[in-house]
């Protein structure tokens, strides 16, 4: 983990080496002048969800398709299951790239049925998933359409069966909610939830922080192609403190500009967002406060990881 | 392998599968058919049998002019193998003459033939009174510019009737005349490895220009498909997917053997359909005979072809991956055309000397090989080691931009966007290193 600079980033302890099923050590990748990933590790634990976090352009693809082996990093190694990554590691993952796409003019049985032979099923073997998931997807009565009849949301549920119905090991998700209704997106959350609970280790990555919040147990966060914070997410936070007061409050804003107390704000609207100064006493804040403006609402609280995000590399492009 | 196989009977299967593939197969040879047959119809239908007369001094010599007209034997001397005279050839079957003998050699007569002429009752008569046909000048009426082979014709048949009349004159027998007009027909043999070889030039020729076509049509119409194909896949973005799965040089030759099999498909059902409408029709021209291909030339014939084919998909899906739209696509299609060009304008040189330094190292240039060392095989079988070598330097290339093109095709389906330069390119081929 020396390529991380940022000390708080570690969380040691928490994770054995030696077990992990995707470790990346110092990876870098560019393009032409453009370093898209740079001396990038990581490692990932096997089960549970591990979320890869950044804003977009950060090298979240590009590390996706690096440990997929669809792009070849220009330093650095990549191990999965405990060894070098080769090409026989290809039908242990299941891949649902964030540009989604499908043989517009096959059907969709069909064209399930060929994405798991690619993947090493026999024809009969993947026949009998595809009816199996298309059922769980309430897809069934689509299977003898053809791909291009399908909406959009549903395009996108095929394209999740495919990346799973080999049933592989390590399953790679680069932006899978979006452009899902929240129905759809319900459905889908449930069956990652449920293959990570079975044993699967997911990797997810996501400019949505909100959806790594509620699903992953740890996180990478990258930036410009480095890794910014990795680890445990609760230890993460846990790090991070209890320095976050919301207040709600009516008149005077003077006290937000205490700047020994108030290191920095965001006003939602509805309310505002105060981060302490490392060591300041919320308490005196709450008196500062109530002693200008009518305070509705004060309540101490975990950072989001928004806020951590911004508070370690500033505002988010996205 | 497992993969390779998958892709190609996918893209094997969708395409023969649509409805396009149906129309196409059965549509094209059928619109070929009419546009081939129409022309000829047309002309058939506007022709009707010339009404001809001779005027002769007796009946019997008229009879005489008559037969000798209308007898198949009269073209004999013209039927060489070139070709050049088939066409008159072909318009001197009997029933295209109505000829009437007019043993009535008047002035009166010959304003009256005149009239009828004018007046089209008939096409045309001949003066050949003894007079006429003794002084060496006979005549010929007629309302239209007589065709020059029509005259040849008409001169060939009446000098040897003339030379008849002279030499049964000058007290030669009829069997002896006959002997002495006997025509010359000129045969050309080719001598190859001291043996004479079968096959006239014509036939030949026939041989390296249905190659030319064939592997023309096919890059053509299947070349631009596996371009088309590939840039298909760039835009619905499935790449990405399939290269989890497989590598892209399987996924590169999938497409390539792919669509190769559908066009071989559709010209296999083309050529059984052709053999099935047109054979009758071929088998009553006269050089069919000559058509012998030796199962060397056959065997070259299906090698070189499918070599061909291969390696100008190949190019073609290359430059799909390099591209974006199909306009892009083709306006690099030069790349592919070129070469192709530039054997056919070789061919003529290399078939007049086939062994010639420029033909030899022409035909090892893997771009050409395909129709250049077929050619030399077809008009003289080059030494082996020439042909083994054309063809190691042909499939190392179809490997080698296999290789190449799966390169690109990885690296540029994952880039949206402009079209990239050489320099970007060659960039690429370094990303792509594993």
């Amino acid at each position: 983990m020396a390529s991380i600079q940022e000390p708080i980033a570690h969380s040691p302890g928490t994770r054995s080496r030696n077990g992990a099923t995707v470790e990346l050590t110092s990876i870098s990748k560019s393009y032409g002048d453009f370093v898209a990933v740079d001396q990038l590790s990581l490692s990932i634990q096997p089960g549970g969800i591990y979320g890869l976090l950044g804003p977009n352009g950060a090298g979240k693809t590009s590390t996706l398709r690096m440990i997929i082996g669809i792009i070849v990093p220009d330093s650095g190694q990549i191990s999965v299951f405990g060894e070098p990554l080769n090409h026989t590691h290809k039908d242990s993952f299941g891949y649902l790239p964030e540009e989604r796409g499908l043989y517009r003019k096959m059907k969709v049985s069909e064209h399930l049925v060929l994405l798991g032979q690619l993947k090493g099923l026999s024809h009969a073997e993947a026949t009998e998933r595809v009816r199996n998931w298309c059922e769980r997807f309430e897809l069934t009565a689509w299977t003898g359409k053809k791909v291009e009849e399908l909406s959009k949301g549903m395009q996108q549920k095929v394209q999740f069966i495919g990346a799973i119905l080999h049933d592989p090991r390590l399953i790679i998700m680069d932006e899978p909610f979006s452009g899902l209704d929240p129905a759809n997106a319900m459905v889908l959350k449930d069956v990652v939830l449920e293959l990570a609970k079975g044993g699967k280790t997911i990797l997810l990555s996501t400019h949505r922080m909100d959806q790594v919040e509620r699903l992953c147990q740890s996180i990478c966060l990258v930036n410009h192609g480095r890794a910014i914070l990795e680890g445990d997410l609760s230890q993460i936070k846990a790090r991070y403190g209890r320095s976050n007061v919301q207040v709600k409050y009516d008149g005077d804003a003077r006290f937000l500009e205490e700047r020994r107390l108030v290191q920095s704000f965001n006003d939602y609207g509805n309310y505002v967002e105060v981060r302490l100064v490392p060591g300041a006493d919320a308490q005196e804040l709450l008196h500062l406060a109530s002693a200008h403006a009518r305070l509705s609402k004060f309540e101490v609280m975990e950072p989001s990881l928004e806020e951590i995000f911004i508070d370690v590399v500033g505002k988010p492009n996205a | 392998m497992r993969n390779t196989w998958l892709i190609i009977k996918r893209e094997y299967l969708e395409r023969v599968r649509t409805r396009s593939f149906l129309v196409l197969t059965v549509l094209l040879p059928a619109i070929m058919t009419v546009l081939m047959a129409l022309p000829a119809k047309l002309m058939k239908m506007g022709e009707k049998p010339q009404h001809v007369v001779v005027v002769a001094s007796t009946a019997q010599f008229g009879e005489t002019v008559r037969q000798q007209l209308l007898s198949p034997l009269a073209n004999v001397n013209e039927d060489d193998e070139e070709g050049s005279t088939n066409d008159s050839a072909k318009k001197k079957p009997q029933n295209q003459y109505i000829i009437d003998v007019d043993p009535n050699p008047s002035d009166a007569e010959r304003a009256t033939l005149q009239d009828k002429l004018s007046r089209r009752k008939i096409d045309g008569f001949f003066w050949l009174t003894d007079d006429a046909m003794a002084s060496g000048e006979v005549s010929w009426y007629s309302r239209e510019i007589t065709y020059f082979s029509e005259r040849s014709w008409l001169r060939e048949t009446l000098n040897r009737m003339a030379l008849q009349q002279r030499l049964l004159s000058n007290g030669f027998s009829a069997a002896q005349t006959d002997q002495l007009l006997k025509p010359i027909k000129v045969q050309s043999v080719r001598i190859e490895h001291g043996r004479e070889a079968k096959g006239s030039g014509t036939a030949r020729l026939l041989e390296i220009v249905v190659m030319v076509m064939l592997i023309y049509m096919a890059v053509l119409l299947y070349g631009i498909s596996v371009m088309r194909s590939v840039l298909e896949e760039k835009n619905s973005r499935i790449m990405e997917v399939l290269l989890s799965s497989a590598s892209s040089t399987e996924l590169m030759a999938g497409k390539i053997l792919g669509v190769g099999a559908v066009g071989l498909t559709q010209i296999m059902v083309w050529i059984v359909m052709a053999g099935v409408f047109a054979l009758p029709a071929l088998a009553a021209q006269p050089n069919l005979g000559e058509l012998q291909v030796s199962p060397l030339v056959f065997a070259a014939f299906a090698v070189f072809f499918l070599l061909g084919y291969l390696l100008y998909s190949t190019m073609y899906a290359t430059i799909g991956a390099i591209t974006t739209t199909e306009q892009e696509g083709q306006q690099l299609q030069f790349l592919v055309v070129i070469p192709l060009v530039l054997s056919v304008f070789m061919l003529m040189p290399v078939i007049r000397t086939p062994d010639s330094p420029v033909a030899v190292w022409t035909s090892m240039i893997p771009f050409f090989a395909p129709i250049v060392m077929y050619a030399r095989m077809v008009v003289q079988t080059p030494p082996l080691w020439q042909i083994a070598l054309s063809l190691v330097l042909l499939i190392g290339t179809i490997a080698g931009l296999v290789v190449l093109g799966a390169r690109i095709y990885r690296i540029g389906v994952l880039i949206y966007g402009k079209r990239p330069t050489l320099p970007e390119v060659l960039k690429w081929l370094r990303y792509a290193k594993a």
